[in-house]
């Protein structure tokens, strides 16, 4: 990126600064955290501790500040995840595609969650994480597996990823990005 | 943390008071608090709308679960800002509100992320919060990062590491634990708070440890600690050490004497007053020890500073107590505080000056006191009145003055306490100043004429009830007693009833005419006060016939019940209505535990209307019945004393057992009362296996086991010997207990079937003689020496050898005769060559005797002593002596 662009971009950034605020959620040891540092600066680390509440990150891509709640995946945290996706733009939830024994769970409390009156019409993002092992689902098993094309009063989409080796993180940027413009 | 959003306006005193919070609304600022949520967050406003909530919270509003849980997700949201005077509300709104355990846990991740942050002020705030919510998993987590902290070169982040600790202390003592080696880092910080909350921290995790204790104090002591707060605390554990090794060092320099000593010379104010309190407090402080003490003290009674002299007229006050004449030295500058502007320092000072006072000042204060007693608050009435108490029992020839002023500051507005405080004072000098009884039963009498409180009513009319009849005109109080039957509420109106048959059942002149005003009691609202009437009616015989009322009767009606309350209630709380009658024989009348009873024994403050007639025969009282009702020790006699609970065991081990003496004419019982500590554990059959080797003139008589003794319930067990009538034998014996333990299983509490024998080595217990002298208060000794007269007077001269003051030896001896010292000559003036002590006390046999010792002490600190005994009896006199010389 040359000089100028930079210049341009920031000079683009004062006039048409956006913001957005998405909450991402999953079960436990689905990758959450991981997808916040690959967005947030590329990095990935295989060692993570699990997430005890939430972490509050900001992120700023182009003109948009993305404010991102990542949320603790485990049981005693599920309850409150709620709390953290009112009024969001979008709710991104993130499932291990090559968990299989996991799959039920992880539909029951997405289904739990979106039957919340409060988060009505919010966006929903699926990401099927972990494409790099060799197990994975494919997005198609994936979207019948978590029931996907039941969910009707809201707009869903479904992207398979892989947070280790930073596929398809672009398209989840830009999947975002648009969402945050069409909500303003 | 400081409040940035109140504007101080120091210059208009007439705002002080204006609050900017005035008049808000718990829902309106639970509406404003929807600003949390807000995409754009406004960080000054979000600031203020918390500083409202905590004022709120403050104020003592509550918020229910619902509005508390909306508010602290909704505060959570706010660690997306980054201004960090929101942040600091928010740790401070997190911590107020801390809602339930699984909901708080929530902000656990945004905390661990502040304590490693950048920022100082994130960190340390991040680790006081983080700490307030955290649980055992999660301090193993964070332990690390805690253990950094603390030798953290930022002050403020190891402060707050330091004082999470102390609290985490409660809770996760063997973590906390582990931190030692950092703690004794910060305790050598340069910054002076690092090191007053790593010394704090220090020694709580070290308290249980004496030894530990010593040592932290001794390498302290000698090093520098820099800051005067941890000075203070140092100085504080150093008494402590000096409290705890005072049975070790009798001889000799006092360790750490010098320390306190020096910091006396310190240059912080509160250093110099802790160190000056600190010796005052020291246990048998020698005159030598407390001069310098008092001099600062005195410098500080001239100090500008109001919170200064307070200090030091309050700690002169309690020095005046045990040491009046020490505090002699300051009663001019006292003096001049009486008309201090602030009152609380000009009752404390007038009030010391009552107990350091001769005589000839008392009518001068009373003048002076009379003039400010409007002035002061209650709580200060009531120690003006203890003091006037205590004065009048030390000058009982000044009684009529001070009566009188009892009599008018109770006419005056006062709350309970005061007045319950003046009315006590007034029954304790009734008691104790023969000559002050019935004025002051005229003062009580006018008082409930008049009386608010119903508690003071029903036991003034209680008290009449026993002392009026034996007064020399019984007859004057009826009227103030039947004016309650007409005016009071139904409660006092029972007691009247039951005062006005005391009289009629004692006095047997009144009896037609109480018995008239009994008739017409008959006829009150209240059930009560009929059913009272009507029983003593019946029982005192008011069906016309004027008789003698019998013993028995009045045993019945007004002899206290010979079984424990408690038991009672329980008794009857059991009984089911049947055909069978409710037996008071079948309560049983053994005391399952008795701190109440020993507490008072201790206790040496004289109790007022609230405890039976005095003190310390209660307790004989409560140790006879149970004594009298084990069947194996009721043909003893009359119990002559008991003596005040030994310890057999050191604080904190697995058993604790302590024992009581009781003397009877002919055998000594010991009761040991034990408790066991060890949760699984039962103990059965307890008993005390006694070796009487050393106690040639005892002979064992019998002995009751304790059957069970279950965990921390105290039982006690009974050991008797036999010995000479009336000799005063002494001798020691060495304890052992011995028991049959059995496992407990604590979840289900229950005990397995089988047992082990076990025995406990207890420390050894010495019958002396002073166990078989009462002590006994004479108020003028004079009269009474006069009185017993010169026929069995024996006089000697002993020599008690090098003795480190004169002081010493005259409480050695005091504590060798076991008597009670008269007119307050146990104290001695500081520096005095001579000294005279008179001691009272009733030897074994109901034989009263009287002591007057004459104590010198020469340049070589040899102390002579001329001891002279009055009594009733020739071998007593002479037995007084022999304890003396073979003591």
């Amino acid at each position: 990126m040359g000089l100028w662009e930079a210049f341009l971009n920031w000079l683009r950034s004062l006039f048409f600064k956006q913001e957005m605020e998405l909450s991402l959620i999953g079960l436990q040891n689905a990758g959450k955290t991981s997808l916040v540092n690959v967005i947030a600066t590329g990095g990935y680390s295989e060692d993570m501790i699990p997430t005890v509440g939430f972490n509050m990150r900001k992120v700023t891509k182009g003109n948009v500040t993305i404010k991102l709640w990542d949320l603790g995946g485990q049981p005693r945290f599920r309850s409150m995840w709620e709390r953290y996706c009112r009024a969001v733009s979008s709710i991104v939830y993130v499932v291990d595609a090559a968990d299989y024994d996991n799959l039920s769970v992880s539909r029951r409390e997405l289904h739990d969650l979106l039957s919340k009156p409060s988060l009505n019409g919010i966006p929903l993002l699926v990401l099927g994480n972990k494409i790099d092992k060799k197990e994975a689902l494919s997005k198609e098993d994936l979207t019948e597996q978590m029931e996907l094309k039941s969910i009707t009063d809201r707009e869903v989409c479904c992207f398979m990823i892989s947070c280790k080796n930073s596929t398809n993180i672009d398209t989840v940027i830009d999947w975002l990005v648009k969402h945050s413009k069409t909500k303003n | 943390m400081a409040q940035p959003l109140v504007k101080k306006d120091d210059d208009r005193d007439d705002e002080a008071e204006y609050s900017p919070f005035l008049g808000i609304e718990k829902g309106a600022v639970l509406q404003e608090a929807r600003v949390f949520n807000d995409p754009q967050l406004d960080a000054r406003r979000c600031s203020q709308v918390i500083t409202k909530l905590l004022y709120l919270l403050n104020q003592g509003e509550t918020f229910t679960k619902v509005e508390a849980t909306e508010v602290f997700f909704a505060v959570t949201k706010l660690f997306q800002s980054r201004d960090i005077g929101l942040r600091r509300m928010v740790y401070l709104m997190i911590k107020e509100l801390s809602p339930s355990a699984d909901e708080v846990i929530i902000v656990t991740s945004s905390l661990m992320k502040d304590m490693n942050s950048k920022t100082d002020m994130y960190r340390a705030n991040a680790i006081r919060v983080l700490c307030r919510i955290t649980d055992g998993t999660l301090l193993t987590q964070i332990e690390r990062y805690l253990k950094q902290a603390i030798v953290d070169k930022n002050p403020v982040v190891a402060s707050a590491a330091l004082v999470s600790g102390i609290h985490l202390l409660q809770t996760n003592p063997e973590i906390v634990k582990r931190w030692s080696n950092e703690v004794q880092e910060a305790v050598q910080s340069r910054a002076a708070l690092v090191q007053f909350h790593a010394l704090a921290l220090l020694h709580q995790i070290r308290q249980n440890d004496r030894l530990a204790v010593s040592k932290l104090v001794t390498s302290l002591t000698r090093g520098t600690v820099r800051s005067p707060l941890a000075q203070c605390l140092l100085i504080r554990y150093t008494s402590q050490v000096i409290r705890e090794s005072a049975g070790s060092t009798q001889a000799g320099d006092r360790p750490f004497y010098d320390y306190l000593e020096g910091c006396l010379r310190h240059k912080a104010e509160m250093v110099i007053f802790e160190a000056a309190r600190a010796i005052t407090e020291l246990h048998g402080v020698t005159n030598r020890e407390l001069t310098p003490a008092i001099t600062v003290l005195q410098l500080f009674l001239s100090s500008s500073k109001p919170v200064l002299r307070f200090a030091a007229v309050r700690t002169l006050n309690k020095v005046a107590m045990t040491h009046p004449m020490a505090v002699t030295n300051c009663n001019i500058d006292m003096e001049s505080l009486i008309s201090d502007q602030n009152r609380s320092i000009a009752t404390l000072a007038i009030t010391t000056l009552l107990k350091t006072g001769n005589e000839s000042s008392v009518d001068r204060l009373m003048k002076q006191i009379t003039n400010f007693m409007s002035d002061i608050a209650d709580e200060f009435k009531i120690v003006v009145v203890e003091a006037i108490r205590s004065l009048c029992l030390k000058f009982p020839l000044k009684y009529r003055a001070l009566m009188n002023f009892l009599s008018n500051i109770l006419r005056e507005e006062g709350g309970f306490e005061y007045k319950k405080a003046i009315v006590d004072s007034i029954v304790i000098l009734i008691r104790d100043i023969p000559e002050a009884k019935e004025s002051g039963l005229l003062h009580l009498c006018e008082f409930i004429e008049d009386c608010e409180f119903t508690y003071l009513s029903t036991q003034i009319l209680h008290f009449l009830g026993i002392e009026g009849p034996r007064t020399s005109d019984p007859s004057k109080y009826i009227r103030y007693i039947y004016n309650r039957v007409h005016l009071e509420n139904a409660t006092v109106r029972a007691s009247a009833v039951s005062t006005l048959a005391k009289f009629g059942a004692m006095v047997d002149s009144l009896k037609p005419r109480v018995f008239i005003l009994l008739r017409r009691c008959l006829f009150d609202s209240d059930d009560e006060v009929r059913d009272r009437a009507t029983l003593y009616l019946n029982t005192l015989g008011g069906d016309g016939s004027v008789v003698e009322t019998d013993q028995g009767v009045k045993d019945f009606l007004f002899g206290s019940l010979d079984v424990p309350l408690v038991n009672l209630e329980t008794s009857l709380k059991t009984y089911e209505a049947s055909e069978e009658p409710f037996d008071i024989n079948f309560v049983p009348k053994e005391v399952k535990s008795q701190p109440l009873a020993e507490k008072k024994a201790q206790s040496k403050k004289p109790t007022g209307l609230g405890a039976p007639p005095s003190g310390p025969a209660s307790t004989v009282d409560a140790y006879e019945r149970l004594l009298s009702s084990i069947p194996e020790f009721s043909n003893f006699g009359k119990l002559f004393k008991s003596s005040a609970a030994v310890e057999l065991t050191e604080a904190e081990t697995e058993y604790a057992v302590n024992v009581v003496k009781h003397i009877f004419d002919r055998h000594v019982v010991f009761q040991y009362n034990c408790t066991n500590t060890i949760p699984e554990q039962l103990l059965e059959n307890v008993i005390v296996a006694v070796d009487a080797s050393e106690a040639e003139d005892f002979i064992e008589a019998g002995s009751k086991p304790l059957r069970s003794l279950p965990y921390d319930t105290p039982g006690q067990t009974f050991l008797a010997f036999e010995k000479p009538e009336g000799v005063p034998a002494v001798g020691k014996f060495s304890n052992t207990l011995r028991f049959i333990v059995k496992e407990v299983d604590p979840t289900t509490g229950e005990a397995e079937e089988d047992g082990v024998e076990d025995e406990y080595q207890l420390e050894d217990l010495e019958v002396v003689a002073a166990d078989y002298i009462l002590k006994e208060q004479v108020f003028n000794f004079r009269n009474a020496w006069e009185n017993m007269g010169p026929d069995f007077e024996r006089v000697d001269e002993y020599g008690l050898g090098q003795r480190e003051s004169l002081n010493e030896a005259v409480t050695a001896v005091i504590n060798l005769l076991g008597m009670q010292p008269c007119e307050g000559t146990e104290v001695i003036a500081s520096n005095s060559r001579s000294h005279t002590c008179l001691l009272s006390g009733v030897y074994i046999g109901n034989v009263k005797v009287l002591v007057r010792l004459s104590f010198g002490i020469d340049s070589s600190k040899e102390v002579a002593m001329k001891l002279a005994v009055r009594s009733e009896d020739g071998t007593v006199s002479d037995a007084i002596h022999e304890i003396v010389a073979s003591g």
